[in-house]
């Protein structure tokens, strides 16, 4: 959408002088090019304003509303909700385990992810390179409850986990229903979106710098500490920021491998809302993880950015 | 500074082989230009001595140390790649200071290397700079810079002038010969360009399809081609196949019979004849002369190159000053010429 909508322009501003240079060429024929263009790009700013804007902008009066219960929302302009979740510490400890349990997952998905990307970067051949990606994104295509449900069957007391390592002698370990199954659960989702984006930004790293570096002295170790990481380091932050969003924003995974004492804030949103009913204590969460979610990624982008931008641009 | 042995090494791939048993001494403080065609193996025999390629068979030894199977990161030696390979996140100071980190100096030390290597290569004012603020032939010394600071055995250089304009080029070509000498650096320079190697080298390596084919002095090369392969590689445009007939005769295959300076080689042979050794005017009694007609007249500069065609179907090219450089009135498409040469100014090689 976005991009027919960009090219539009693009092309019939290409196209215009040629139109008005042949004579038999009506007046006023370059407008009535240009308008159909720009009309393209109508139905995507619509679309955005109605489907994202419009939505946001309602959630927020919403979070200004004041619940009564037994007649829900009730019309009026007060930081009551905001206000309940600094005073109440439940819903800080949820944000607090939605942040560790986001910032764990998304460590672990980089330290994991980028020796896969670096793998595949160098080493694999082209033929085998389109498979093995193929193979890393296979699990997207599956719907989030089946695989977490999958989770489940491996994870649960007397599942596949449990299972295996009492075949050769170790005590069952309790895992379902625990933050470390949380992890492991989040960690399977998101690992595809860190290797493919950090492949994407390898695949740009000359491998004749890490060559030049090595021919200077440098060990492996050290020609990825100064040359490949901070290279890559546009790649790491965009994969980090994005496995970070996504993890703040989990729904499926916390509350189905997380079980109903476990909590994290997309969930209590969930509750909120369509539990209890109150909309206006529900928006006011969402508007706070998001709050949170927006600053912590802006900050680590524009600390980021600050590095990289001198040889950057 | 050290000479550096090449024990018939090999590189196989799979099925193929991309370096043949080549065996080569580079002595110390020589200069040795690889050339060939792409696919030759001089690039991949260039990485297999950097250490980036593991070597299939045989050894390498740089000042009688075999270092075969070290990394590339414990041979100390300089390698200049084609693109540079500078570190485009580090300022000029910063990619020279590198490998002289990597050795742990002391940082007084690190700065008063760093500054004498960009001296050295007149570039001290550009320090803080970005690589990628740099031109084509600022980066090549920058990168040529970082890879003599830190004082290495051998110095390998991976087609260094392909990515510069010609004007840059013959001016690079000067400094690294210059820098070479000054130094007294083994070095070991990839070339595809014929004119490249028999400038910058003390000795030429020609190499065909992972062998050796034919090495010596630039101009053992260029005056001396031993195979059909090496002459055409060296600019001779002139190859005409036939048979010996008789001591000092040679048969061409379109029929004339020519003499030639007596050799003890037989079998399918060519004539190699310079387009520059042809006279197209000149008549003297003991050269050879065949009648033949200007066919194509291509002005270029310096020189014109003439296409004669002989009666018989033999087609060659004469080359003679142009006018501008005082040589003699061009001649006209059409025009009878007498294609003469000296006996001694053909080669012959093997078919």
């Amino acid at each position: 959408m976005t991009s027919s909508a960009s090219s539009g322009p693009a092309t019939s501003g290409a196209t215009a002088p040629v139109a008005t240079a042949s004579p038999p060429a009506p007046r006023g024929r370059e407008g009535r090019r240009l308008a159909p263009a720009y009309g393209l790009t109508a139905p995507a700013t619509i679309f955005v304003l109605l489907a994202l804007i419009g939505p946001l902008a309602l959630m927020f009066r919403y979070s200004l509303n004041r619940f009564v219960p037994g007649q829900m929302m009730v019309e009026a302009l007060t930081l009551d909700n905001y206000a309940r979740f600094f005073a109440d510490s439940f819903y800080q400890e949820v944000l607090g385990t939605t942040l560790w349990i986001s910032a764990l997952s998304t460590l672990l998905c980089l330290v994991a992810g980028f020796p896969v990307a670096y793998f595949l970067v160098r080493q694999a051949s082209d033929k085998w390179k389109g498979r093995l990606l193929l193979l890393i994104v296979l699990p997207l295509l599956m719907g989030n409850a089946v695989r977490t449900a999958a989770w489940m069957v491996i994870l649960g007391d007397k599942g596949l986990f449990n299972a295996v390592i009492g075949a050769i002698g170790i005590s069952p370990v309790k895992l379902m229903y625990t933050p470390t199954a949380v992890v492991i659960g989040l960690v399977s989702v998101l690992l595809p979106f860190m290797i493919v984006t950090l492949q994407s930004v390898i695949e740009g790293i000359d491998a004749n710098l890490e060559s030049a570096a090595q021919s200077l002295g440098a060990s492996h170790l050290t020609v990825l500490r100064r040359v490949v990481l901070p290279l890559a380091l546009p790649g790491i932050l965009a994969g980090t920021m994005l496995c970070f969003i996504l993890s703040m924003n989990a729904y499926a995974t916390p509350v189905l491998i997380g079980g109903p004492s476990f909590h994290m804030m997309a969930p209590t949103v969930y509750q909120q809302v369509a539990k209890a009913m109150n909309w206006p204590f529900g928006a006011a969460l969402a508007f706070v993880l998001m709050a949170v979610t927006l600053v912590l990624t802006t900050t680590a982008n524009v600390l980021v950015q600050r590095r990289y931008r001198r040889w950057s641009e | 500074m050290s000479d550096v042995v090449l024990q018939s090494i090999v590189k196989r791939y799979d099925a193929m082989t991309a370096v043949d048993h080549v065996s080569l001494t580079i002595g110390e403080g020589e200069l040795v230009a690889l050339l060939g065609p792409s696919g030759c193996g001089k690039t991949t025999t260039l990485r297999m001595v950097g250490g980036f390629i593991p070597v299939t068979e045989g050894r390498i030894l740089v000042g009688g140390r075999d270092l075969t199977h070290l990394p590339p990161n414990k041979r100390n030696m300089g390698f200049g790649f084609q693109n540079y390979a500078l570190f485009p996140h580090m300022s000029v100071a910063e990619n020279v200071a590198f490998g002289l980190e990597m050795r742990k100096l002391p940082k007084a030390e690190i700065g008063a290397k760093v500054k004498t290597a960009l001296d050295r290569v007149k570039l001290s004012h550009l320090a803080e700079r970005l690589p990628k603020q740099l031109s084509g032939g600022q980066q090549q010394r920058v990168a040529l810079a970082r890879a003599l600071v830190i004082e290495p055995d051998v110095l390998l250089l991976d087609e260094p002038l392909s990515n510069l304009d010609a004007q840059l080029r013959h001016e690079m070509k000067t400094e690294i010969r210059t820098l070479q000498q000054q130094l007294g650096i083994t070095t070991i320079f990839v070339t595809h360009d014929q004119d490249e190697a028999l400038s910058v080298a003390d000795r030429v390596v020609l190499m065909r399809a992972g062998k050796i084919e034919q090495q010596g002095s630039p101009d053992d090369l260029f005056g001396r081609p031993a195979s059909r392969f090496a002459a055409e590689f060296m600019g001779v445009t002139n190859l005409l196949p036939g048979e010996l007939a008789g001591v000092g005769r040679f048969r061409l295959a379109s029929g004339e019979e020519v003499r030639v300076h007596p050799v003890g080689v037989g079998g399918d042979l060519s004539l190699a004849l310079r387009p520059e050794r042809l006279a197209l005017d000149a008549d003297e009694p003991d050269h050879n002369a065949l009648p033949a007609v200007v066919d194509l007249a291509t002005y270029r500069g310096l020189v014109i190159d003439y296409r004669v065609a002989t009666a018989s179907g033999l087609v060659l090219i004469a080359r003679r000053p142009s006018p501008a450089v005082g040589g003699p009135a061009p001649l006209k498409p059409g025009q009878p010429v007498r294609v003469s040469w000296h006996p001694d100014a053909g080669t012959l090689v093997p078919a």
